[in-house]
């Protein structure tokens, strides 16, 4: 196939585990999405996101590990602007559409600005191309009905990426059974209007995905005008940075707080399995909603040619998913860590003990993780402290 | 008991809520019309022994150049004074 003319991207977004790699997967398996570009940025040191994402034969995966929202705009019409060169020397294969994954921790803002033409003026050829072919074409956000709220309340990212969408997709729907849980899912469209009232709201169980990501008319203005004054704002900050007096020297415009960070382990040897799970029942158990995310591939001594996926989201745990085969052929175990106020040393220190079985001293190791955990300690010392003597 | 919450009733996100406090402290002190929309984000500090996080004003008024307010605070903790303050150092907070 050749290239459009016209190309629409998607911006797909949503908070950290709300399940944006999952419905990707989805999305791609089917046959009339094979002819997708894929970008896919990550908020970490070491890439994992693109191995959870499955390539067809079409699709074309850009990776980046670094955040594209604070990057700002110039990262991602580079991305755009690379795909565009490399389809069009047939170097790449063609395609008719561009989805990009966000980081769950992206700030809509930059990025939307990014894809407004009459926001540019285009000097490049670089910038010609990209106003020229690209154009936004919807902006789907999950909300994950476990943690959406707690996001919502303390992550101004989440608000964002909830206030800019034209489209909000309810998503782990499926684990609620009780009549009073799915009595609160029935009122989240009214809750999530208050933060954007035009949006379409749609339950993951019975969205069509192919109709998520038709192209529409993006409009900023039917967003409201909390979204209109962000962008405003975005791009009166974005000059400032590049121009203001005090411009030199300075990192560049960050949007997430020092307290949020993320930090990865990577591990040569395969791992028992129920050791690993054993690691994160503990991390999760002491650290709570300050582990933001876990995500990963790891590989269990009881199966070295079948990785497992892991997720973990605050206190949710997904159970690992079986990989009939590594994704590609660094065989180790590569885990990436979002957390908010809890420093590598004890989570890397925890894992060591933990999957090395070496005697160690938990109170103490979780203690680093952070003061607030001190309570649930010496439970979970007593625990380990059990386990180890069943196991021995 | 000192009140009756609607269980029913629709729960806004407590950051809106303040965002909405802060957009009408700003009004009210800067006594702005009625036409200039007021908007607020939140972003890391980049300045030395500043906070981590800062809030972030913007006064958006038509036919002139967008006005940015820092407020050294992250939003959950921006007080009424602590606005008026920025606004008294002028641009840039």
């Amino acid at each position: 196939m050749a290239l459009p003319d016209r190309i629409p991207v998607f911006l797909l977004s949503g908070f950290l585990g709300s399940g944006k790699s999952t419905l990707l997967n989805e999305l791609l398996a089917e046959p009339s999405f094979h002819d997708s570009a894929v970008v896919i940025n990550e908020f970490g040191d070491v890439a994992i996101d693109h191995l959870l994402v499955r390539q067809g034969e079409t699709a074309i995966s850009q990776v980046s590990t670094g955040c594209l929202c604070c990057a700002g705009t110039t990262d991602l019409r580079a991305t755009l602007f690379d795909l565009h060169c490399a389809a069009s020397a047939k170097l790449a294969p063609a395609f008719s559409r561009v989805i990009v994954e966000m980081s769950g921790l992206g700030d809509p803002a930059p990025l939307v600005n990014a894809l407004m033409a009459d926001r540019h003026g285009a000097e490049t050829l670089r910038d010609r191309t990209v106003d020229t072919v690209f154009y936004l074409a919807g902006f789907v956000t999950l909300y994950d009905i476990v943690t959406g709220g707690i996001s919502i309340d303390r992550h101004f990212e989440a608000v964002k990426q909830i206030a800019f969408a034209d489209r909000i997709v309810l998503t782990k729907t499926d684990l609620a059974k009780d009549p009073a849980t799915l009595s609160d899912i029935a009122a989240l469209p009214r809750e999530l209007r208050l933060l954007n009232a035009d949006a379409r709201i749609y339950d993951r169980r019975d969205a069509e995905l192919a109709a998520l990501f038709a192209p529409r008319p993006y409009s900023v203005v039917e967003r409201g005008e909390d979204v209109s004054g962000w962008l405003a704002l975005e791009a009166a900050l974005a000059a400032e940075e590049l121009h203001g007096p005090a411009s030199a020297g300075r990192d560049r415009l960050s949007r997430h707080t020092s307290g949020i960070r993320s930090f990865s382990i990577v591990h040569d040897a395969t791992i028992p399995e129920s050791r690993f799970l054993q690691f994160l029942s503990v991390l999760q158990q002491s650290a709570g909603q300050h582990l933001l995310r876990v995500k990963g591939i790891v590989g269990v001594a009881e199966e070295p040619e079948s990785p497992r996926i892991v997720h973990a989201v605050q206190h949710s745990t997904s159970a690992p998913v079986r990989l009939d085969t590594w994704p590609d052929d660094d065989r180790r175990t590569r885990l990436v860590f979002i957390t908010s106020g809890i420093d590598p040393e004890p989570v890397r220190a925890l894992f060591s003990a933990v999957i090395g079985g070496a005697p160690s001293p938990f109170g103490r190791l979780l203690g680093g993780i952070g003061d607030a955990f001190a309570k649930p300690l010496s439970r979970i010392s007593s625990y380990l402290t059990t386990t180890s003597r069943r196991s021995s | 008991m000192t009140g009756f919450v609607n269980p029913l009733a629709p729960r806004s996100s407590r950051l809106m809520a303040k965002s909405a406090e802060i957009k009408a402290w700003v009004r009210e002190l800067m006594d702005l019309p009625d036409g200039t929309a007021v908007t607020v984000a939140e972003l890391a500090c980049r300045d030395e022994g500043c906070p981590d996080i800062e809030t972030v004003i913007g006064i958006l008024e038509e036919g002139r150049p967008i006005r940015t307010i820092r407020v050294h605070a992250a939003m959950a903790d921006a007080t009424r004074d602590a606005v008026a303050e920025a606004i008294g150092q002028g641009p840039g907070g």
